[in-house]
């Protein structure tokens, strides 16, 4: 009769595969909470003529990327102007959504990562995305509907695999 | 000593000026600002739309004090007023008569911008330098040559600074077009033709209204101050608010279209050529505002014998349709084109397709000089014939442009100049050089004739 595994590395694969989805799932969350703070800044830089910035002021349109506060917007333009259309969605929800939706980005992925509640971040953000889906399935928007099922099928894994988790500061919840 | 000046009507100052007298010179230039790290201290004459957009663009500029406005309407006077006092939070001195404002101020003033109407430019500059400021002035420099040639004798007697607003002198596109392009690498070879346009829309070309009346000043204010220059009869309150307001139209207030908007170009015209022209002829209208005085649609040509040879410059202003390409200079080449214009968007340049310097183009894309923007397409179709067209030019672009408003360079070369780091890139001798020509245009439209410049019509 084969003597099961009782090391501690036994579940060394399910541990890894459960980091490997927090670390992915928290990724995605914080650095999409963190593009709703992206904005350009325009700028401009000499022109060079013979390897050199030229005498006469002359210059060309620059621009970067910067984060800032005042950039924020949680749906994205294009977007709140067709859920704004929408009967099934009232403006005043479309606001508050507008307003939440990054932070709890943020916080979610920054709890998934730190090992916070896991679990129950993990279905906090699972009823985040399926939020985004339902306005996605109100605007015929078939590929990000696909693409938020996937990040569903994600976290019920992590779900799943919670009992592997490890590098907690919390495991509660 | 500072001298007190009188308050000066503008047919005070006709009078005086038409027997040789003039202001007498006055304030302390001891006082006046030397260096980069000293204050400009400046006043407005001139309140309106003009002076607008020159407080636009040179309210970002460090190192000026807002001393004094003047202007006869009250409601543009408390505008600016409140523009300086949210911007700097403090207020400037108010007047509604430029004399007194001169009089008053002009000890604590080193420049004084003026963009009042085309007919009074000449008196408030004379005006302003006599009383020991330094001037920057609107063009046209005047609505009569004689006035024009009031200003540089000003500048000359005084030896104060005397800009004149023609500000694509200092635009750094066209300094790097005509010095690097043109005199320098010569990429369009002789230039043989030029053709300038304006053409503006009916839409904003209509007489201009106010939405408050009773805020425009009265009659007896606009009678004053020379709004009824040039009527046979007395004019009411109504026809007088309407000079004020559209002054551009009436021949004994301003030069009309011509040298409204053509003076830009035309200046355009005879500084990148270096001379000025040897005659013109002309064509002018009044084909749709029939009740106006000046002409609504003109055309003109000019002659020119530069060093490279003969050359001539056509030029239309045109205020009942924008077709066409809005405003730009073009300067035609044998080997290319540029199409320069304050618009950036309107700016292009061409290599003809068998330039003999195609490998200087070519040179001067690999350093920096220039921007290839497309290879030419003929334009093709069935009733295209080879024979008939020429192979189409291949499109350039000038390597930059500039972020700020279009007039900030100029009055900042303004404020430099005052500093003595700079030299003025458009003072009034040089300003009227190259207006006089345009003074003519009307005159040549009106006789049907060519006009054969001599000493006589150009003389600064």
């Amino acid at each position: 009769m084969a003597q099961q595994d009782s090391s501690p590395f036994s579940d060394i694969g399910l541990t890894l595969g459960m980091l490997l989805l927090r670390i992915w799932l928290s990724i995605r969350a914080i650095q999409t909470g963190l593009e709703k703070f992206a904005g350009s800044a325009a700028g401009t830089k000499s022109v060079t003529i013979d390897g050199a910035p030229n005498d006469y002021g002359l210059t060309e349109a620059t621009s970067s990327k910067v984060y800032a506060i005042s950039n924020y917007q949680g749906v994205p333009g294009p977007l709140y102007e067709k859920f704004s259309n929408e009967p099934l969605i009232p403006s005043w929800s479309l606001d508050i959504y507008n307003v939440v939706l990054g932070p709890s980005l943020l916080l979610l992925g920054f709890t998934l990562l730190l090992g916070i509640c896991t679990r129950a971040s993990l279905f906090a953000m699972g009823l985040l995305y399926t939020s985004l889906t339902f306005g996605l399935i109100l605007i015929k928007q078939d590929a990000g509907v696909a693409w938020l099922g996937i990040h569903i099928i994600m976290i019920v894994i992590a779900l799943v695999l919670a009992k592997y988790n490890r590098l907690v500061i919390t495991n509660k919840f | 000593m500072q001298q007190i000046l009188p308050t000066l009507t503008r047919r005070d100052f006709l009078a005086k000026s038409a027997v040789g007298a003039g202001l007498a010179v006055g304030s302390p230039s001891i006082l006046k600002a030397k260096d980069s790290s000293q204050e400009i201290r400046v006043g407005f004459i001139g309140c309106g739309k003009q002076h607008e957009v020159l407080f636009n663009a040179m309210v970002n500029l460090p190192g000026i004090r807002y001393v004094a406005a003047c202007d006869i309407m009250r409601e543009r006077l408390k505008g600016t007023v409140g523009r300086v006092r949210s911007r700097f939070g403090y207020m400037p001195n108010h007047y509604s008569d430029a004399g007194e404002m001169l009089e008053k101020e002009a000890k604590n003033m080193d420049a004084v911008f003026i963009s009042t109407p085309d007919f009074w430019h000449a008196p408030h500059t004379v005006m302003a330098l006599e009383a020991g400021c330094h001037v920057y002035c609107e063009k046209m420099m005047s609505d009569t040559i004689e006035g024009a040639r009031t200003m540089v004798a000003a500048m000359d007697r005084t030896g104060k600074l005397c800009q004149i607003g023609h500000q694509r002198r200092s635009n750094p596109r066209y300094k790097y077009a005509l010095n690097e392009l043109i005199q320098k690498n010569k990429i369009l070879g002789p230039i043989i033709n030029i053709n300038g346009q304006w053409n503006r829309a009916l839409a904003s070309s209509q007489d201009i209204v106010y939405g408050k009346p009773d805020n425009l000043p009265n009659a007896a204010t606009l009678s004053k101050y020379g709004f009824d220059a040039g009527a046979e009869n007395k004019l009411n309150e109504e026809e007088l608010r309407h000079r004020f307001l559209n002054w551009r139209f009436y021949t004994s207030l301003s030069g009309g279209p011509i040298s409204d908007l053509g003076a830009h170009q035309i200046d355009i015209f005879n500084w990148f050529l270096g001379v000025q022209p040897k005659s013109v002829m002309a064509s002018g209208g009044r084909s749709y505002f029939k009740e106006r005085e000046h002409f609504d649609n003109v055309m003109c040509v000019f002659d020119y014998d530069t060093p490279e040879g003969n050359a001539r410059a056509f030029y239309q202003v045109l205020t009942t349709t924008s077709a066409g390409g809005g405003y730009y200079e073009s300067f035609m080449g044998t080997q290319g084109t540029l199409e320069i214009s304050e618009r950036e968007a309107y700016t292009n340049i061409y290599k003809e397709s068998g330039a003999e310097n195609s490998a200087l183009w070519e040179k001067l894309v690999a350093r920096g000089y220039l921007k290839k923007d497309a290879v030419g397409k003929a334009a093709g179709g069935s009733d295209a014939i080879a024979a008939y067209e020429s192979a189409p030019p291949d499109k350039y672009a000038l390597p930059g442009g500039f972020s700020k408003p279009p007039h900030q360079p100029h009055i900042e070369n303004f404020l430099a100049s005052i500093r003595d780091e700079a030299k003025l890139t458009c003072d009034a001798r040089h300003a009227l050089e190259s207006e006089a020509p345009i003074y003519w245009v009307n005159p040549a439209a009106k006789s049907r004739e060519t006009i054969h410049f001599t000493e006589e019509h150009l003389h600064v």
